[in-house]
């Protein structure tokens, strides 16, 4: 099978697959062990089928006689179902926790990477990742890894019992075998082939179409929209064209192991015809009986059948190893070393919350984007944190918040430090409006989630509502305008009770209204003697400050009061 | 299942079926081929039992000194024959359903296109998102496999069962009624059971695998508060419990697949043994020769073929049903508002804006879009409407172009009803650049022409020279035939802004809705363009939709400004003159 590359350590799709198999073993090897039997049952019950039909037409043997042997055939058929309906269910089950756990590791990576990391991703995207790709895994592990097992455990008990039947017969099959490769290979090349092409056709199509729904707006406007369905219909056509080209040639790989297999049952056919005719005098024909030639045909499709099982959940491989390459470009994306599970922060010297001493910040392939900075919080500090687009704020924030390991520099942090953090794009869970603000504070009471709202400004709104706290709020927040998102992670701020709130351009892209209840709102945090900082351009709240940290390019200003 | 459920199923699926009724010969056709690759592989087995039995009897009889002869040269060609064909049919019929169903695709795409642009604003703003996209096409896909992996299939095993009953009954129908009952009994039991059995479990696949999806979304998007409240773990729970659901159905699924293929192989094996007893019986009794009792039970075995792929495919009905009710939900909120009958004719020349107590509601919204808005432009007035965003500028656009329809009040344009203009004569007269420049992925002259389809050569350039990009243009390697890719994205946001605004300019419309035109754009190019833009305005009413005044360039002309706060106009004074 797939050897991995050892040369090196990043991880490859294929180790991938077969690390993740390692954790099923049990339950995939059970499940081999289910398919080999329904292949040794088929065999016992065809041999006994040849047995029911030569006792009956060459010894003339009675009804009555042949009731054991039908008894017999009735158990096998038995068995044979409860086999075949063991060996899925075990590979399902096998297959059904392996997703179960990749996608359990993958989310555990996620968090890991940290929100900072992440940035880069299109969320929708890797949402759409942790979903298909890993679901893609399922059709590799339930049918295609016991099955090619099976295309090779299967044939050979066959051609075992075939060949102490009739050595000649066995001959055929044989002489094919060592063609089996070469077709697995052809149907390989053809069914990757197939799929690549597919998957990048496929791509395309939709890609096409996506980007005339997308603008349909813009289309209804220029009246455009029949010439558009033309084509949509054209472009969707002209992709079976083109596609039916590569099909042509990729279906006639799986046409030869068909081919083969009939051919084999046609040679197999007449060459006992013919020999029970006694028209073949070498070899073993004239002891063919009745019942060994009727066993030998019977098993000859037999002896195809798990190849060409193997070669239909071949698209599955593919499939597989396409949604693992995606997996793992992920996985080997590393986290910072300060981020990994069991890095200790110290505690700081004296009443502060955090201490920074000449602390940086580097991030791969842009350098450095912060400091070195010091800076010292206590509780009710409130410190904007001003200087032009692309100096560091947002990295100053995320340092603080630990989303990101300093690359030099210490932090020191109180242990258990408790965070607020709002940004320009709050975070909306479909659920109620309790359920939103739970995020903050999984234990808040229904008269402080009054509060807060009622603090954030949102008071009005909710008593307005009819089920108040429990309406619900639609996929993404739908129903709420962007300042009372925004008023609404503000809410949040309140009821958390961090004694340290961190808040990126807070006030960007607001309206005036929500502008003026949110720096009240900030104001009323401070004298609550929670520490703030904040990133911002606004007068207003950098007056509101106590301190001002400018940054600026590549070096540190610190300033005095507003 | 309740016969109202069946009716139901029937209901979703119905609209699909007589799509697929448009190509009925092809996929006649189609399934007459994989009957012939059936018949082909029962024919085979069949044949050869027959005949190695044969050969057997007959060498018995030499063996034992009788005279006897046997024709070996027929059964020997109807071997080979049924071999070659069986190969070629299988491969001709691949290839030909595989065509059937690209062009199924081809028109059920074309067909909810067209679906989806009858859909007004109201519905499509909820639908923006692109993994609703990527929903849309999945769905579409598993509608398309309808005639492949369903109907097809369970027609051609019906029909082979029914041609192998007939077949056999022409030499013993005591064999053959018995053995043709139990495989329709399990012919039905693989259909129609399976599918009642695994209905609600793959009905809920993909709605789960969408909540799955949403929650990660969540999640990805909102990780940095999740952190920073230490409430990842309680998201990551919520994600849990979906996933717990989508697995435990998938489990469940999984056994009724594995229990389908069990009883697939059941039923076949002991229709194989009922043939085998009967026909033995026919034997003893002298009605059927001994090459023949033993071609029944093989070709009886042959039919595990065609029963095969059927408990997969019928087990996950509910999600081919899924997908259909969700296109068919889509189709049914195809309203855009009918014409009403209008006996005159809008008044020609620069339009009049009216709206009057206008409230406007979104669907799912808190609080309305628009609340009494009373508004009027005169004709050939230019209107700077300013607010924040979600203020309710959009909207206004929506409701002039129709986009939108309001909950109260009403929309007049040149003194008629909104509703009451023809489709046509909308189109022609208004123009709206929106928010959001939508390019298409297709040549620079292409997007250009969605202006004006017959725009000759020098009107392209003539535009592309008002909002400067005729040197870049003529820069480009492929010039005019330069493709923009997918939403425009070889493009920078300037200059996509820029060519949106070049198709409008292509038009002679008489009320132009203009949002944010010089978003995007240098000081120096937005003044070049503003100056251009007046000349081209001059005549028509303009409404311009913007964020604030005053910040950089303003847009040429402007007679009034008024301003919306969260769906209401301010009066405080903020209008001024000039």
């Amino acid at each position: 099978m797939e050897v991995p590359d050892a040369a090196s350590d990043a991880l490859t799709a294929r180790r991938y697959l077969i690390d993740l198999a390692a954790g099923e073993r049990r339950r995939l090897r059970l499940a081999i062990l289910a398919g080999t039997s329904v292949g040794l049952l088929t065999i016992a019950q065809l041999v006994l089928l040849a047995r029911f039909i030569s006792r009956l037409l060459v010894e003339q043997a009675s009804l009555a006689e042949l009731v054991p042997l039908m008894a017999g055939l009735l158990v096998l058929l038995a068995l044979r179902a409860l086999m075949l309906y063991l060996q899925e269910t075990l590979a399902q089950a096998a297959s059904l926790r392996i997703r179960q756990r990749a996608r359990r590791s993958l989310l555990d990576h996620l968090a890991r990477l940290g929100p900072v990391k992440l940035t880069s991703r299109h969320s929708a995207s890797l949402a759409s990742q942790l979903v298909e790709q890993v679901e893609a895994l399922d059709g590799y592990f339930a049918r295609f890894q016991p099955q090619l097992w099976l295309a090779v455990l299967v044939p050979l008990p066959i051609l075992l019992v075939v060949l102490l039947l009739d050595w000649l017969a066995a001959t055929f099959l044989l002489v094919s075998a060592p063609l089996i490769p070469l077709f697995m290979a052809l149907v390989g090349m053809g069914a990757e082939r197939l799929n690549r092409e597919q998957f990048a056709a496929v791509a395309r199509l939709s890609g096409h179409f996506i980007d005339r729904v997308r603008g349909i707006t813009t289309l209804q406007l220029f009246g455009r929209t029949s010439h558009a369905t033309h084509e949509v219909h054209a472009a969707a056509d002209d992709y079976r064209q083109r596609s039916m080209r590569t099909l042509r040639l990729a279906f006639l790989s799986s046409a030869v192991l068909e081919f083969f297999a009939s051919v084999a049952i046609a040679v197999v056919a007449i060459y006992v015809g013919f020999g029970l005719l006694g028209y073949i005098e070498y070899g073993p024909a004239d002891e063919l009986t009745l019942f060994s030639g009727l066993l030998v045909l019977l098993l000859a499709p037999e002896f195809f059948q798990p190849l060409r099982s193997l070669s239909q959940h071949y698209h599955d491989r593919a499939a597989a190893l396409g949604a693992a390459e995606g997996l793992v470009a992920l996985l080997n994306e590393t986290p910072d070393a300060g981020r990994l599970p069991g890095a200790a922060v110290p505690p700081p010297s004296c009443d502060a919350l955090i201490e920074l001493e000449a602390v940086s910040v580097t991030y791969a392939g842009r350098g450095r984007v912060l400091g070195p900075v010091d800076l010292t919080l206590a509780a009710g500090d409130v410190v904007a944190v001003t200087g032009p687009s692309g100096v560091g704020k947002s990295s100053l924030l995320q340092l603080l918040a630990g989303f990101v390991a300093p690359a030099d520099g210490s932090i020191r942090r109180v242990e258990g430090l408790s965070l607020a953090w709002m940004d320009q794009r709050p975070l909306l869970i479909q659920g109620s409006l309790a359920d939103n603000l739970r995020l903050a504070a999984p234990d808040a009471s229904r008269d402080d989630m009054r509060e807060a709202l009622a603090r954030a400004g949102l008071g009005e709104l909710v008593s307005a509502l009819s089920q108040g706290l429990d309406t619900p709020l639609g996929e993404r927040g739908a129903g709420l305008s962007g300042g009372q998102a925004q008023r609404l992670a503000l809410a949040r701020v309140f009821l958390s009770g961090a004694s340290l709130v961190l808040l990126d351009e807070p006030t960007a892209s607001l309206d005036a209204e929500t502008e003026g209840y949110l720096i009240e709102a900030l104001q009323a945090l401070a004298e609550e003697g929670r520490a703030l900082v904040i990133a911002t351009h606004h007068p207003a709240v950098m007056a509101l400050a106590g301190r001002r940290l400018a940054l600026e390019a590549q070096a540190t200003v610190k300033g005095g009061g507003p | 299942m309740m016969p109202g459920r069946d009716a139901s199923l029937w209901r979703a699926l119905r609209p699909w079926l007589s799509l697929l009724g448009e190509r009925r010969h092809r996929l006649i056709l189609g399934a007459l081929l994989m009957a012939l690759t059936l018949a082909s592989a029962i024919g085979l087995l069949a044949l050869s039992g027959w005949f190695i039995t044969a050969t057997a009897l007959t060498g018995m009889l030499l063996a034992a000194g009788i005279a006897a002869s046997l024709d070996v040269y027929v059964p020997g060609g109807g071997i080979r024959f049924f071999a070659v064909t069986r190969t070629v049919s299988r491969y001709v019929e691949r290839l030909y359903n595989h065509d059937t169903v690209l062009r199924l695709l081809a028109d059920l795409r074309a067909r909810m296109f067209a679906v989806l642009s009858g859909l007004d604003a109201h519905a499509l703003s909820r639908r923006r998102a692109s993994d609703w996209l990527n929903r849309l096409t999945a769905d579409i896909d598993t509608l398309d496999s309808l005639y492949l992996r369903l109907l097809a299939p369970a027609l051609v095993a019906l029909l082979a069962i029914l041609a192998l009953s007939g077949f056999l009954a022409l030499w013993a129908p005591r064999v053959a009624l018995p053995t043709g009952a139990l495989l329709v009994l399990g012919w039905l039991g693989l259909t129609v059971g399976q599918a009642r059995r695994g209905m609600a479990a793959s009905y809920r696949q993909v709605g789960d695998l969408e909540g799955l999806r949403g929650r990660l979304i969540e999640q990805l998007q909102g990780l940095a508060e999740l952190e920073a409240y230490g409430s990842l773990a309680d998201h990551r729970a919520r994600l849990a419990v979906i996933e717990a659901r989508l697995y435990r159905d998938q489990r469940r699924l999984g056994k009724q697949v594995a229990l389908g293929n069990a009883l697939a192989a059941l039923v076949v094996g002991l229709a194989m043994l009922l043939a085998l007893w009967l026909a033995a019986e026919a034997w003893h009794a002298g009605l059927l020769s001994g090459p023949l009792m033993v071609m029944m039970p093989l070709a009886v075995l042959g039919i595990s073929e065609a029963l095969a792929p059927l408990p997969a495919a019928f087990t996950w009905l509910g999600a081919t049903r899924g997908a259909a009710e969700r296109l068919n939900a889509l189709e049914a909120q195809q309203q855009r508002p009918a014409t009403a009958s209008f006996s005159g004719r809008p008044p020609v020349g620069a339009l009049s804006v009216a709206l009057t107590d206008v409230t406007l509601i979104h669907a799912d919204a808190l609080v309305p879009a628009l609340a009494e808005v009373n508004l009027e432009v005169r004709p050939a007035e230019r209107l700077a409407l300013c607010g924040a965003s979600g203020a309710g500028k959009s909207s206004v656009a929506g409701l002039l172009t129709r986009q939108l329809r309001p909950a109260a009040g009403g929309v007049r344009l040149g003194g008629v009803a909104v509703e009451a203009w023809p489709e046509a004569a909308l189109t022609s007269r208004l123009a709206l650049l929106t928010q959001q420049s939508d390019l298409f992925d297709d040549s620079l002259a292409a997007n250009l022409r969605l202006g004006d389809p017959k725009a000759s050569e020098a009107q392209l350039w003539r535009v592309l020279a008002m909002v400067a990009l005729d040197e870049w243009a003529e820069a480009l390697p492929r010039g005019l035939e330069t493709r923009v890719g997918e939403g425009g994205r070889q493009l920078s946001g300037g200059q996509a802004r820029r060519m949106a605004l070049a198709r409008l300019l292509l038009r002679e419309p008489d009320l132009v809705i203009l949002d944010e035109p010089f978003a995007g754009l240098d000081i120096e190019t937005a003044k070049q363009l503003a100056t251009r833009l007046d000349s081209w305005l001059a005549g028509r009413t303009v409404i311009y939709l913007v964020h604030q005044l005053g910040d950089a360039v303003d847009p040429p002309g402007i007679d009034r400004r008024l301003t919306l706060q969260d769906g209401r106009l301010c009066t405080n004074g903020q209008d001024v003159a000039g």
